[in-house]
This record gives structure tokens, C-alpha cells and sequence, in this order.
């Protein structure tokens, strides 16, 4: 196996996770209700722990050690899809996100379990139920803000609008694609997107939201080959604060 | 200035006599939870939910991202009945009535009381045709064995249950030990930086 296609993967991966999981840990403290500020915080907590896990994975393979590559790249060296590093901005973005990019990963993490890379696919097996929790988490909240008041119809749907071109740019292509299908490490990104438009049809179909046409819409790429936004800068001044000041710091 | 402590700003204006309105809050479910495979499910508190689904969601959260459990079920607290308490000696059971009961039978679930200040864990199920009746029945199947202080019957088809594939929710819990306080050695850390500093 080519492990440039593999530790490309695996990169963008736990780079969508950390930045993900980072993001959605500021909302620690300011959620909008104490048993959704928990329920938020422990996804995001669970987002950071399977990042770990990949970076363990590069570690093994013989890159750097989790705590360097999460703290220490640039921001041009990071893989995550731009979707990931926008702002929270109001919780009704925070939710779609997490919603479009839950289920993508739920998806993703569910092929990757008949990885020809055991590592990937036993890894995926053991972080189902998380998984499994995220999705439902997100689903019953877009299935009830979707179908609540005019207020939260019109925030999610407004939310939604501004989430899916850069929801579409997740199933950027690897310029490895066809060695990963080929080699079975995973089925690919356009059968990753496949599934994954027919799973948010089957919940937002539940709400009064409207899905525009995903084929007029111009996917927002880049971010896997390390065009950002200038938000991921900002968060990884934050997020490796503590550190750059004291690298041996434990808490 | 008005105050915006809403204990304060929930009490009626003085010169106002219209009708009180109604608190723009969430109901209450009743949260219970299994921590083996096997053991009774324990009730472990209540969650505000919009609805039972949501109930369901932010209850897990809430109440099992810590300790290791297996399953947990969620169900509105206005779907629970509950028997009046007793204290001491006597049993609650003392004090419920046998009714005749209606043909239209359903299964309930019964949950005992059996030390004051603890909480309601799951005696078992029985099929009646009503809470009053299941109370009736509870009362016939364990009146006689040791003294309960309150009894609480839920129909079964009012309880968002864990479904099977729903099991594996837990399977990474045991790992997370480091949202247990007693994961974080701080005493031990602080004396290490204390005697560092003295030298």
C-alpha cells in the first residue's frame, strides 16, 4: 500500500476532527440549555480523543507525536475541509454544521470499517457508538428546530444556505483517489458524498427546510491541499497557546 | 431598575390582577439507568426536554458521560404515577387500594422505593388496565416481601427505550476516565510545583 495515500487520508481526517472538536468546545459554558451545553461539550470532547487516535496512527507510521502535529503545523499545512474552521457564529450554525459534517463522518468512519488498513477499520469499529450518538444527537435537533417555530425555520434554513457549498467541499478529492478505492482502503469521496446526500434528504425531508438543488451549487475547496480560510489561523493561535509557551505543560 | 434575578422577576407586580401565564419553560422526563448488564434500571434524576426523543438525547449526556453504564430510558414525568410515601415501618402497599380493574390490558413498569433518600429502582413488569390498577397488581405480586416507601408505575409504550442497535452508545465510556475528578492528581502536581519553587 502507498503510504502517501494513506497518511493522506488519515490526515484529513483527524485534522476535520481536532479543528471541529476545537470549535465546538467554545460553546463550553455558553450552550443554549445546561443538558445541551454538556451534551456539545462531550461530542466535542469525543471529536478531539478520535483525532488523537489518527495522530496516533501518522505516529505509528512514522510522523511526528500527536501533541507536535496538532500544535505545531501552520495553518497551509492543514487538511481539514474550510467548513470546519468557520466561526460558531449563532448555535443554528453550529447545529447545521454539525449536522451535515456528522453524518459525512458517520458515513465515512461506517466504510472505513471494511478498510483494507486494519488499523482504520478496527478504529472504526470502536468508535461507533459515538458516532452513533453525534448523528442522532444532530438529527433530532435539526428534526425539531426544522419543524418548531417560524424563527428556528427560518434561522436553520438561513444556516443550512450558507453550510451547504462549503458541506460539499468535505468530498474534495484526494490526488490519490483512485489508489485508495483501488487498494480498498476506502470507497472514495463520490461514493462518501452519495450516501451522504441521500442520508440528510431522508432527515431534513422530516422539517419544513428546503434543500436547494445541490448541482447548482460551487463546492467551497481547498482546505485539503491547505487553502484556508484565515479563521483556521486564528484558532491555532488559540488552540496552541498553552503549548508554545510550555511544551512539557500537563493538565 | 428591574431586577434580573428571575426569582425575583417571576413574582406578580402588586397592582397586577391578570391571570398568571403560564412558565416559558420545558416539561420534566424522568431519566433512569442501567449500570450493568442485568442489574435493575435505577432512577437517576429528570432532564427539561421539549420532547421525549430530545429527552432521550440530552439525558445521555447528562447522565452517563461518566460512570460506566449499559443502557437508559427516558419517559415524561407526567406518564409516571406515583404512590403517596410512608415512613418507619410501614409499607406503602398498606395503604393502596385492589381495584377492579378494566379489560384493556397493557404492560407497565413498577418501580420500588425501599430507603428514604434513595432512588426508585426497577421491581419489574406486570400488564394492567390502568396505573390504578397496576398499583393494584404491584401490590398482589410484592405487598408481602420487605417494606416500600413509594411505588411508581409507568406504561411501557410511554418509554423511549435504548433500541438493541442503540447498545454500543457506551462501548468508549470505560476510556474516559479523564472526566472523572478523581483522574486529575492536582494535590500531588501542586506539591511539585510548591517544592520546586522553595528550592
Amino acid at each position: 500500500m502507498n503510504n502517501d495515500a494513506l497518511k493522506e487520508l488519515l490526515y484529513k481526517m483527524a485534522d476535520d476532527l481536532l479543528i471541529l472538536g476545537h470549535r465546538n468546545s467554545e460553546w463550553t459554558g455558553l450552550g443554549p440549555l445546561l443538558e445541551e451545553d454538556i451534551a456539545f461539550s462531550s461530542m466535542a470532547q469525543d471529536k478531539i480523543g478520535q483525532s488523537y487516535a489518527l495522530y496516533q496512527i501518522l505516529h505509528d507510521l512514522g510522523e511526528q507525536a500527536p501533541d507536535t502535529i496538532a500544535f505545531t503545523r501552520n495553518a497551509s499545512q492543514f487538511h481539514n475541509c474550510q467548513l470546519v474552521e468557520l466561526p460558531n457564529q449563532e448555535y443554528d450554525f453550529s447545529l447545521v454544521r454539525h449536522f451535515l459534517f456528522d453524518t459525512a463522518d458517520f458515513l465515512r468512519w461506517e466504510l472505513l470499517t471494511q478498510s483494507s488498513y486494519e488499523p482504520l477499520a478496527l478504529l472504526a469499529k470502536k468508535i461507533k457508538g459515538e458516532l452513533r450518538y453525534h448523528t442522532l444527537h444532530a438529527n433530532t435537533w435539526v428534526k425539531q428546530l426544522g419543524s418548531a417555530t417560524t424563527e428556528s425555520i427560518a434561522r436553520l434554513q438561513h444556516s443550512l444556505e450558507q453550510a451547504l457549498p462549503y458541506a460539499l467541499g468535505i468530498f474534495e478529492e484526494s490526488p490519490f483517489e483512485k489508489e485508495i478505492i483501488s487498494t480498498r482502503l476506502f470507497a472514495g469521496e463520490e461514493e462518501l458524498k452519495k450516501q451522504w446526500l441521500q442520508k440528510i434528504n431522508e432527515v431534513l425531508i422530516q422539517t419544513q427546510l428546503r434543500v436547494p438543488d445541490i448541482s447548482t451549487l460551487t463546492p467551497i475547496t481547498g482546505g485539503r491541499s491547505g487553502h484556508h480560510s484565515e479563521h483556521l489561523t486564528l484558532l491555532l493561535n488559540e488552540m496552541g497557546e498553552v503549548f508554545r509557551i510550555d511544551p512539557t505543560a500537563e493538565w | 431598575m428591574k431586577s434580573l434575578d428571575p426569582r425575583v422577576a417571576r413574582l406578580p407586580q402588586v397592582a397586577d390582577t391578570k391571570a398568571k401565564t403560564a412558565l416559558d419553560q420545558f416539561g420534566t422526563f424522568e431519566v433512569f439507568v442501567q449500570a450493568k448488564e442485568g442489574k435493575p434500571f435505577q432512577h437517576e434524576g429528570c432532564v427539561h426536554a421539549p420532547n421525549l426523543e430530545m429527552a432521550y438525547i440530552l439525558a445521555k449526556e447528562a447522565f452517563t458521560r461518566r460512570f460506566t453504564c449499559v443502557s437508559l430510558y427516558v419517559v415524561d414525568t407526567q406518564d409516571v404515577s406515583a404512590s403517596p410515601t410512608t415512613e418507619g415501618n410501614q409499607n406503602v402497599y398498606s395503604l393502596i387500594d385492589d381495584v377492579k380493574d378494566g379489560p384493556d390490558k397493557k404492560w407497565y413498569e413498577v418501580y420500588h422505593l425501599t430507603k428514604r433518600g434513595k432512588q426508585h429502582v426497577h421491581a419489574g413488569s406486570l400488564e394492567a388496565g390502568s396505573p390504578g390498577g397496576a398499583f393494584s397488581k404491584a401490590k398482589s405480586l410484592w405487598g408481602a416481601d420487605k417494606v416500600i416507601y413509594n411505588v411508581w408505575v409507568a406504561e411501557r409504550g410511554k418509554i423511549r427505550f435504548t433500541t438493541p442497535e442503540e447498545q454500543d452508545l457506551w462501548n468508549t465510556l470505560p476510556e474516559k476516565k479523564f472526566r472523572d475528578a478523581s483522574d486529575y492528581k492536582g494535590g500531588e502536581k501542586l506539591k511539585n510545583f510548591l517544592d520546586a519553587k522553595s528550592k
